[in-house]
């Protein structure tokens, strides 16, 4: 048995103990919170809200193509009663996959994407409205129909674009960093939100391009069209323009641009 | 008594030790990602919110003289495209995927960073002098893997723009 006073001693060396612990624990903290790297808060800029997490594509593909025939009606007048367009700078919608029809009008109606015409249109359509409409648009046949005058095809471009062009959409430019085309859009790969460009008239696709590299259309996530068409030359996007416009961008492989 | 002082002290200078060593070494400990947080990001989301939203993206200019680059890889390219950073400084550079395995390789150079979707890449680069770098892609990705490459320019430290609060660096601002 230990008389009283060692005791005590004792526990004094015992707080000698916690004493050390503590300082070895403020070093650890302290390091720490300077390995945490400080971010100065900025308002983020957000190109879009969509995400294509699963319920966004559940989403997408939620709707009935009968209805959105019958609210197709007030679209008809641009985008053409068979989703060919009469007018080059309005985009042709027949075929075009559901997502990217889908993400557009939720930029529209977020105003994520501007554009005088489409935005008011988009925001007067319910959720439930985009998803029958984008439905009925990625269903409609992408073949030729002599019927309606649409605006696609256009002329064939000079052999000099068109060389120029097709080398772009098949190999890019390893050189300056420029994917092929074909490796996004298609018909090689796709991916989500990224529409085929085979039947979509030229006009229109020259002031997309435009509008990438401008800045003026800002509403692709990571910055992907951006990017690439900024790296391209003026010269570059009026043959890539005259290319898809003229139907060529159908030549790699499949037989319609529609999945 | 010393004994035990002298067990606390070699305790506490190895224990400290460690945090230096795991760091130069870029040892994937629990106890930093206790310290740091969880690197897991969702790469579904980058555009949404976090440190790879578009306008934080480039060369951040830290008070001590480093800069820190942040990066996105994505099927077929980096953004941003070009990268500027300041020679003879540390680069932190953190890069996460948004979709496929990519490598950040930067040619003539040993560096080579593996880029996961779902978690943050960090390295910690210098370049002592100026130039110009091709970056490739080295991890072949898809379709279009092989045009994967974009761009890193070195320039000597004064030529590097002063950036204001919240401005990130990049080719353009030069
Ligand atoms: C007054 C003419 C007009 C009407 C009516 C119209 N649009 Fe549009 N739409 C346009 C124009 C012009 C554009 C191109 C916008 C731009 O330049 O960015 C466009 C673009 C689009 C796009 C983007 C396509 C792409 O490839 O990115 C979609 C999707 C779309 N419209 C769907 C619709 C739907 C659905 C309706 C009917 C509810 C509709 N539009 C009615 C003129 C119209
Ligand atoms: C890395 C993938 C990728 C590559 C490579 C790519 N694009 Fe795109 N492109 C996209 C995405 C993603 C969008 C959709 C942007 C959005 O979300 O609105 C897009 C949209 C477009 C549009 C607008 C289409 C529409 O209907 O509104 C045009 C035009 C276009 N790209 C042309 C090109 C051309 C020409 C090339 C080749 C030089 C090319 N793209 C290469 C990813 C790519
Ligand atoms: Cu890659």
């Amino acid at each position: 048995m230990r008389v009283k006073g060692e005791t005590v001693r004792r526990n004094k060396r015992q707080g000698g103990y916690d004493w050390s612990f503590l300082w070895l624990a403020v070093a650890v903290v302290a390091t720490g919170s300077m390995m945490l790297v400080a971010s100065d808060s900025v308002p983020e800029r957000i190109p879009s809200y969509v995400s294509w997490t699963p319920e966004t594509i559940a989403a997408a593909y939620s709707g009935d193509d009968f209805r959105g025939m019958l609210l197709a009606k007030r679209c008809e007048h641009c985008h053409g009663a068979e989703g060919f367009s009469d007018r080059g700078s309005t985009p042709n919608l027949a075929g075009i996959d559901r997502l990217t029809i889908w993400k557009e009008l939720e930029d529209f109606r977020s105003r994520k994407r501007t554009s005088r015409v489409m935005e008011p249109i988009a925001e007067s359509l319910s959720s439930r409205d985009v998803a029958d409409l984008v439905a009925y648009y990625a269903r409609l046949p992408v073949f030729a129909d002599l019927q309606d005058n649409r605006n696609f095809p256009q002329a064939r471009p000079d052999p000099s674009h068109a060389g120029m062009a097709s080398h772009l959409v098949s190999f890019g430019d390893g050189g300056r960093g420029i994917p092929p085309c074909q490796s996004c859009h298609g018909p090689v790969a796709y991916r989500p939100g990224v529409p085929s460009l085979a039947n979509q008239n030229g006009e229109y696709v020259l002031s997309q391009l435009e509008a990438f590299a401008g800045g003026t259309r800002a509403n692709d996530i990571n910055m992907p069209m951006r990017t690439i068409s900024s790296l391209l030359t003026e010269d570059e996007r009026q043959a890539l323009a005259e290319y898809y416009g003229a139907g060529l961008g159908l030549q790699p492989g499949s037989s319609s641009g529609a999945r | 008594m010393n004994w035990r002082k002298l067990r606390i002290f070699i305790l506490t200078v190895l224990a400290l030790a460690l945090i230096p060593a795991t760091r130069y070494y870029q040892i994937d400990v629990p106890l930093l990602h206790f310290l740091k947080g969880s690197r897991a990001i969702d790469p579904l989301t980058l555009h949404l919110a976090g440190e790879f939203v578009e306008n934080n993206l480039g060369t951040e200019q830290g008070a001590d003289g480093s800069v820190t680059v942040r990066m996105i890889a994505q099927q077929y390219l980096f953004v941003p495209h070009c990268i500027l950073v300041p020679a003879g400084v540390p680069v932190h550079l953190r890069i996460t995927s948004a979709d496929a395995v990519h490598s950040l390789a930067f040619n003539g150079t040993d560096y080579n960073v593996k880029v996961l979707p779902g978690t943050i890449s960090e390295a910690q680069l210098r370049f002592s002098n100026p130039g110009d770098f091709k970056t490739v892609c080295r991890e072949f990705c898809g379709a279009g893997h092989y045009a994967m490459r974009s761009e890193l320019k070195v320039v000597p430290r004064e030529q590097f723009p002063v950036l204001r609060a919240g401005e990130r660096g990049n080719c353009a601002a030069q």
